[in-house]
């Protein structure tokens, strides 16, 4: 009997080593395969968003660190006085208003043309999508050439109508001008975007709106516009995101050449982060600039969330089966 | 073993990520036999480099100069061993301790000897309340007195209004009627700005303080603790005459820019009157304006003559570096030797050693008439500008052209502008002045 039970019983087998077991392999290749990303993340992201936030709790001012000094919540609560913080804030939620606003009926605007059987439709697909890539140095000396004064094609445009109209657009329109500059260099990423919810619409929903005496306009607010709020609210929420740090457009944007970091766009264009750049580089306020930054991102999450939690009212995601 | 190892992978793998994060160049240091420098290529070309290389039997690596990288590689502590600079920022690098005091190489140079070294050079004195006395911290490359103009004779012409005469200082006064004579627009186009100057504002702060020099006046307090503006009638005077030349259309504003830098323009034919220094002579004489040119003196504010350095680039050693001597080394032959002689000879600036001077170019009629100018300036340019240790360089003029825009468009009085410009810049000599503990 006793015979018996041995032979029953299970040879014993030897445990792996930790390395060589599948879960550990499973996430070492894992680990080994997001590396590249992690590794620029940490280097290029995380690190240099710690050691900003401790800069903003610090007096430096780029020099050398024999002066550096903890100053607390100093450079946070200096910014309550900042009148040119303020009013730069205020400025750019105001472009960025213009700017998703605009950008997102244009963009949406351009997918829905380019949605349907029109001729030529790759090549104008293409078009739209070209000023995205190409670079902001270059997309702002094309709006420089543009909005000339002496012989641009903007007011050779404005002198058919208004024969004799001359306007220094980048210097009395600089935030039409940059809004405008702004919206065409986006519109190809996010025409992308639509499109790809657009091709997402199941084609029977409209052909039974359509069976029912629906016209195109009425398919376009009750069918499609519905349906592609997932997208537009993923626009909104990028776009916002993305206007509210812009940089170059409004330096590059700026009459007269470039000045390295004394290099100051016209008033109207002087936006938070133009102001958080002058303060680091000019004004030599390293910790301040890193406080007035860490405040944006404060200001842009809190931006999100009202947005992400609007959605629930005007967001229709299809119910699951 | 194991985690012997895996420390040891860890330590490798984050040897590079630690060196990527540090700014700058990962040169070895400490008589290496390698020096650093930080400057702009354009000034410093591969020939430069090869003459001081063979020289000195030195390893020269050149790091393209940039503010924003200067200041990163002195935060992680490898700062380039040579660095260029301007006159505005080496106040406030000296009393940082930034700058090695070369007063004890200059003393026993063979080559760079204190008696031959030209007035410019003064800017680099710092004797911890002004510039021009005490020790020597740095050399210009070379320098202009830059305070002259060049006048396009083609628009004086067009203006039916004579030349100013190449012997005879203007009067600041007599160039802004002048200026307003020869400024033309046709329509909304621009023909010829009337008188460009300060490099488009960006050392207006310069050139306010030039003409207050004339009265034995500064910009700043004594202690530099603060921008005297408002409470001085003559500096209210000064900034008026500057700032009624931008609202009356006859220098280049915010509201009526240039898309081009003020070089660029007069070489273009669009400008009348510039003010820049001799090194502009080299350059002076495009298609357009060849033949057209003619170099004055510099203008006067209120009598008593002064054409100094606005600028005074040049060169100086970090405190930091590893390897003084050599970095010594590659800065004396810079200065003093076969590049020092080919820059001389260019024609883009009065050498900084003044036994180089006869090596500058007066080959053609006009380098002959800039020849002749400069050599009657030469004798005002042995002031300095008082720059304040606790600003930015472009702290002061930043300010001038954040509120000149109001200004301009009528959002605030002169009075509102200039009261603007003294807030900001007190606010950023206190902040200065609370970094050092004062």
């Amino acid at each position: 009997m006793v015979g018996a039970t041995r032979a029953l019983e299970r040879p014993a087998v030897a445990r792996p080593a930790w390395w060589r077991r599948r879960r550990t392999r499973r996430a070492l290749t894992f680990y080994a395969f997001v590396s590249p990303w992690l590794v620029g993340f940490i280097a290029l992201g995380a690190i240099p968003l710690v050691l900003a936030l401790a800069m903003s709790f610090t007096n430096y001012d780029g020099l050398n660190l024999d002066y550096i000094r903890v100053v607390g919540l100093d450079n946070y609560a200096r910014v309550a006085g900042d009148r040119d913080a303020l009013l730069s804030l205020q400025r750019t939620l105001v472009f960025v208003g213009a700017t998703v606003a605009l950008g997102l009926v244009v963009q949406l605007g351009t997918a829905l043309l380019l949605d349907g059987p029109v001729r030529g439709r790759g090549l104008f697909r293409t078009l739209f999508y070209l000023p995205y890539v190409v670079p902001v140095v270059a997309g702002a000396w094309v709006w420089k050439i543009f909005t000339d004064p002496n012989g641009g094609l903007l007011n050779a445009i404005v002198n058919v109508v208004d024969p004799g109209f001359a306007m220094n657009w980048i210097v009395e329109q600089p935030t039409t001008v940059l809004v405008l500059f702004t919206v065409w260099a986006l519109t190809g990423g996010g025409m992308v975007v639509f499109l790809a919810g657009l091709q997402g619409i199941p084609s029977e929903l409209k052909e039974a709106a359509q069976i029912d005496g629906a016209g195109s306009l009425a398919v376009l607010r009750h069918i499609t516009l519905p349906l592609l709020t997932p997208v537009i609210l993923f626009q909104v929420v990028v776009s916002m995101i993305w206007s509210l740090q812009i940089i170059q457009q409004p330096l590059l944007l700026a009459p007269g050449i470039l000045r390295g970091p004394g290099t100051l766009p016209p008033q109207d264009n002087y936006l938070y982060i133009v102001h958080a750049y002058h303060e680091i580089f000019v004004q030599q306020r390293f910790g301040y600039g890193a406080a007035l930054l860490w405040l944006l991102f404060l200001v842009t999450l809190g931006l999100t969330l009202v947005i992400v939690r609007s959605s629930r009212r005007w967001v229709h995601y299809e119910e699951a089966q | 073993m194991l985690k012997r190892t895996g420390a040891l992978a860890a330590g490798l793998a984050a040897a590079p990520l630690i060196a990527a994060c540090q700014p700058g160049t990962t040169t070895p240091k400490g008589g290496s036999g390698k020096v650093v420098v930080m400057t702009d290529p354009h000034e410093f070309g591969d020939a430069d480099v090869k003459a001081i290389q063979d020289a000195t039997k030195l390893k020269i690596e050149v790091v393209e100069n940039d503010l924003t990288r200067l200041y990163a590689m002195y935060a992680a502590g490898n700062p380039p061993d040579v660095f260029r600079v301007q006159a505005a920022g080496i106040p406030q690098y000296i009393s940082r301790k930034m700058l090695k005091n070369l007063q004890p190489y200059f003393a026993a140079s063979k080559v760079l000897k204190p008696d031959d070294l030209a007035p410019a050079n003064n800017f680099y004195k710092w004797d911890g309340k002004q510039i021009g006395k005490g020790d020597l911290y740095g050399m210009v490359k070379d320098w202009s007195p830059d305070f002259t103009l060049y006048a396009y004779t083609k628009a004086f012409e067009d203006a039916g209004v004579k030349v100013p005469s190449d012997t005879a200082a203007l009067t600041y006064q007599e160039l802004h009627d002048l200026a307003a004579k020869v400024n033309k627009k046709a329509g909304a186009k621009r023909v010829y700005w009337g008188y460009v100057h300060s490099n488009n504002d960006q050392w207006i702060d310069r050139s306010a303080m030039n003409m207050l020099a004339e009265k034995g006046q500064s910009l700043y307090s004594e202690d530099f603790s603060k921008a005297n503006l408002t409470g001085n009638p003559e500096a209210v005077k000064v900034f008026r005459y500057l700032y009624d030349l931008a609202a009356e259309g006859l220098h280049q504003t915010p509201v009526d820019p240039s898309p081009n830098w003020m070089g660029a323009d007069f070489n273009n034919g669009q400008i009348a009157i510039l003010q820049y220094g001799y090194w502009f002579s080299a350059m002076a004489e495009s298609d357009t304006t060849k033949g057209k040119t003619v170099m004055l003196p510099a203008p006067t504010w209120s009598g008593t003559r002064r054409d100094p350095t606005m600028t005074a680039t040049g060169w100086v050693i970090s405190s930091q570096t590893k390897d003084p001597d050599a970095a010594w080394a590659v800065f004396e032959t810079y200065m003093g030797g076969a590049p020092a002689v080919a820059r001389a000879s260019s024609g883009w600036g009065v050498p900084g050693l003044k036994s180089l001077y006869a090596k500058m170019p007066t080959d053609t009629p006009f380098q002959k008439q800039v020849a002749k100018v400069l050599n009657a300036e030469l004798p005002y340019s042995d002031g300095v500008l008082q720059f304040n240790p606790y600003l930015g360089e472009e702290t002061f003029s930043t300010a001038w052209k954040k509120h000149l825009e109001p200004a301009l468009k009528g959002q605030i009085s002169f009075d509102k502008f200039l009261a603007n410009i003294e807030a900001d810049v007190n606010a950023a000599i206190a902040d200065g002045r609370r970094i050092v503990g004062q």
